[in-house]
């Protein structure tokens, strides 16, 4: 779903991607005539000593905050050190290390069991240790929402590059399992937050409520129409998100007139009363 | 496309100052959860930590909701009276935790609008029973405001005071403020009123049930 709005801005917002923009099809072979255009980030570029910085940054699939992650990098200086050491690294960074890698695998194995095993043969481990992923497919698809909310912060505020992967909508379709459903509503609505907190709003009252319901059914419609998009740079997506704030702002006008209508009227019939 | 979010987001109306906007888009950089030039509250170690000061928080600014529509109630009826400058404080202590809770990401009670009603509807209701009964609800209140505020403070103690030092400061005066108007509700007769006792327990039990219920909602 992040990887959605991430889609939206690069394609059309971030112009020094434009160069990256068109770069992405060498490196990921895309799986459905409907596979995301968005920016790509050459994974294999990004050095193997950042992996570690990476995967400190990354939440795993658990989806533990920024800040615990680099509070374990601290406690443990040594797992920073080397790749084959593992002595002290947790099994939840084990476990994002490898599916990290895993993600690799996906445009040639979909997402399934086979692409995390090859993931954990990627990283030096046994393809046994997938036993560890109980979920399968769920804890690749989560660990790739997640990655990519954190992304999204990164890129609201400091404006980085983006991960492309194809297979949206079966992607789509896992997350929609029941047993995936928390997790995923967990990484929708911090990412809702997350959106609003850098459009500026700081309300603490009904308000935040409100706008991150009306935020999250606006970007699930847009999502869904973006999945059947065929335009060129998905054109259509954009009218219709263009649209949709528009219908809001509308909604949001008319809300607020009715309310000083109610008010003039009531302090009307107030003074007829006295009077 | 991002102009036009932007704008959307800029123009919703009464919700979102455009300087608020401009400001914050302008620090992108100081956006960051962990580094900040001056902050009451300690940026997290982790979930459990973050799960409990937003808890506080949460219920804090709950409370000095309320307590400024129980306020606003006592004064809908009796006019401009005593009550007036105790009001302006908790009005000053409920932006301060509008800021904390901006600041600080932390997610409003969803009961906000029941505390809305609760509160005037007992600040006007007391305020009927006449001056004295206002004073009474004045000090049941605040004494049991005082007592969660203590009990946070010594949670906070126990838990780790110099991490927490400007926290605790702000509780610390705000439980002073408090304590100020509880005295200044009993100097005002409260305890004239017949069926105080009974009163007085009875908005208690309420307050320790909308603390309770706020903490976790």
């Amino acid at each position: 779903m992040a990887a959605l709005l991430r889609g939206l801005r690069a394609g059309r917002l971030l112009r020094r991607l434009s160069s990256v923009v068109a770069a992405p099809t060498s490196t990921t072979p895309k799986c459905s005539s409907r596979g995301f255009h968005c920016a790509s980030l050459r994974l294999k570029d990004e050095s193997k000593s950042d992996k570690h910085s990476a995967s400190s940054s990354y939440s795993s699939s658990s989806s533990t905050t920024h800040n615990e992650y680099t509070s374990h990098q601290d406690s443990d200086p040594s797992s920073g050190d080397q790749e084959q050491d593992e002595e002290y690294e947790t099994e939840e960074q084990l476990q994002a290390r490898i599916l990290t890698a895993s993600l690799e695998f996906v445009p040639l194995h979909g997402w399934s069991m086979e692409a995390i095993s090859a993931g954990a043969e990627a990283v030096g481990l046994s393809s046994a240790s997938t036993g560890m992923f109980i979920n399968g497919a769920g804890d690749l698809v989560l660990h790739f929402i997640s990655q990519c909310n954190s992304k999204l912060t990164e890129i609201l505020a400091e404006q980085h590059n983006q991960v492309q992967l194809g297979q949206a909508e079966y992607a789509m379709s896992i997350l929609l399992l029941p047993h995936n459903i928390p997790e995923s509503l967990k990484h929708l609505s911090t990412m809702v937050d997350d959106i609003w907190y850098y459009a500026g709003d700081r309300s603490t009252d009904m308000n935040w409520y409100t706008k991150r319901a009306v935020l999250t059914g606006l970007y699930n419609a847009t999502e869904l129409v973006m999945l059947q998009d065929s335009s060129p740079d998905f054109q259509d997506t954009w009218t219709f998100l263009d649209n949709r704030i528009q219908d809001v702002t509308n909604m949001a006008v008319t809300a607020k007139q009715m309310q000083l209508t109610g008010e003039a009227v009531a302090q009307g019939l107030m003074g007829a009363a006295v009077t | 496309m991002h102009r036009a979010a932007h704008t959307a987001f800029c123009d919703w109306p009464q919700f979102v100052r455009p300087a608020m906007i401009r400001q914050s888009l302008k620090c992108t950089g100081c956006l960051q959860n962990s580094t900040r030039a001056y902050s009451v509250v300690p940026a997290p170690r982790d979930s459990e930590e973050k799960e409990m000061m937003h808890r506080m928080l949460r219920v804090d600014h709950a409370g000095e909701y309320g307590a400024n529509r129980i306020y606003a109630g006592q004064m809908a009826v009796l006019g401009r009276s005593r009550q007036y400058q105790m009001w302006d404080q908790e009005k000053k202590h409920l932006s301060k935790f509008n800021e904390i809770l901006a600041e600080n990401r932390v997610r409003p009670t969803a009961l906000l609008p029941l505390w809305n009603l609760a509160g005037f509807v007992l600040g006007a209701s007391t305020a009927l029973l006449g001056k004295e009964g206002a004073m009474a609800c004045t000090v049941a209140v605040e004494e049991s405001i005082s007592e969660h505020y203590n009990s946070q403070i010594r949670a906070l103690m126990e838990s780790d005071p110099e991490r927490y030092t400007e926290l605790l400061q702000l509780i610390k005066e705000f439980r002073d403020d408090e304590m100020d108007h509880h005295d200044t509700g009993l100097e005002h007769d409260a305890e004239s009123l017949p069926g105080y006792w009974l009163l007085k327990n009875a908005i208690q039990l309420g307050c320790k049930a909308a603390i309770y219920v706020s903490q976790r909602v």
